[in-house]
């Protein structure tokens, strides 16, 4: 697993050269934005059960046939599984944002994904539908764009507006899901 | 590779659990410091082939090592800097553990090298850094740290 300090150094190891000012620059933002991104972190992590929540209620609003007699979503068990792998995907994502990187969700979450889900019988094109959803929210919950509460009110950051950059690198990582099982 | 920030995540990875406020507290922790460390890693960079040069110097100066050996000498101290400037940029000694130190007992031993001439060249570099001219207080501090972890793994 790597963050964006430690991808940084596998890098230059692969040059054999020593990481000097030109290289430090994009790590020099990194750290002056470490309060966007932890507010961005938690931004998912306080609202995990309502984004994951939300977007499989929408998901089965859109295709009503999966929660009857036969759908993917019957019975509850099966709805509760789908409840409960959108959280782990978010808990991914959340890593991801932390450590500014991909890998550990790409390592961790990503690979296999697919062909898990297709033995399994998941439809894929349902479980895109409800990771977009999730994007289109936490992205919203991030730049204070949602209705209801705002969540930047007094931390660290100050506003949401300023979190559009952070909020732009978390929607990338939701695309990585949706391109490995699309 | 193991960084501040990876460490907390694969531990609540193991546990299944989103990243808590005291693992961001952590996390930020070692962003506070960072600054600090990018500083000493540009300064490395920029200079790394003078501390190279200036540490050899002195420790073949006194015709106390065989000079043959100055070259490779030089050059194992160059890669061991380039490893602490990455250590500095990771702000943890992943980099000189994997990179560095797995597996330097073994080589060390097989080629009979010389380890009293790293170590007086380490030692030189630490004791001759420009406080404030090259690097700032803290700075040094995070640089001299990592050159004593290196000092010790080789003593």
């Amino acid at each position: 697993m790597l963050d964006a300090f430690s991808r940084a150094v596998v890098t230059a190891d692969s040059k054999g050269a020593p990481l000097g000012r030109a290289d430090l620059v994009s790590l020099r933002k990194y750290v002056a934005d470490a309060n966007k991104r932890i507010d961005a972190t938690l931004a998912i992590t306080q609202n995990v059960s309502c984004i994951a929540a939300d977007a499989v209620s929408g998901m089965v609003c859109e295709n009503t046939g999966l929660t009857q007699p036969g759908g993917h979503c019957y019975p509850t068990r099966r709805m509760a599984a789908c409840l409960r792998d959108g959280e782990i995907i978010l808990r991914y994502v959340s890593y991801a944002l932390l450590a500014g990187d991909p890998s550990v969700l790409d390592d961790r979450c990503i690979n296999g994904l697919k062909e898990t889900y297709l033995a399994l019988g998941v439809p894929l094109a349902n479980a895109v539908r409800a990771i977009e959803i999730m994007k289109i929210a936490t992205v919203a919950i991030m730049t204070e764009t949602n209705t209801g509460r705002k969540m930047f009110e007094g931390i660290n950051s100050g506003s949401g507006a300023d979190c559009k950059d952070i909020a732009s690198e978390a929607a990338s990582y939701f695309d990585r899901v949706i391109d490995a099982l699309s | 590779m193991k960084s501040a920030v990876t460490t907390v995540i694969s531990s609540a990875d193991a546990s299944g659990r989103f990243p808590t406020l005291s693992d961001i507290e952590s996390v930020k922790g070692s962003f506070d410091r960072a600054s600090a460390r990018l500083e000493s890693a540009e300064t490395l960079a920029a200079n790394i082939d003078r501390f190279t040069s200036e540490s050899l110097d002195y420790v073949y100066g006194n015709n106390s090592y065989d000079q043959a050996n100055k070259d490779k000498c030089s050059r194992d101290i160059n890669h061991y800097l380039r490893l602490i400037n990455y250590c500095l940029v990771t702000g943890g000694t992943g980099p000189l553990d994997e990179w560095g130190i797995a597996g330097m007992r073994e080589v060390i031993r097989a080629q009979q090298l010389p380890t009293v001439a790293y170590i007086e060249a380490l030692t030189f570099i630490r004791d001759k850094v420009n406080v404030p001219g090259e690097m700032s207080q803290q700075a040094a501090t995070e640089f001299k740290s990592l050159l004593d972890y290196l000092i010790n793994a080789l003593a």
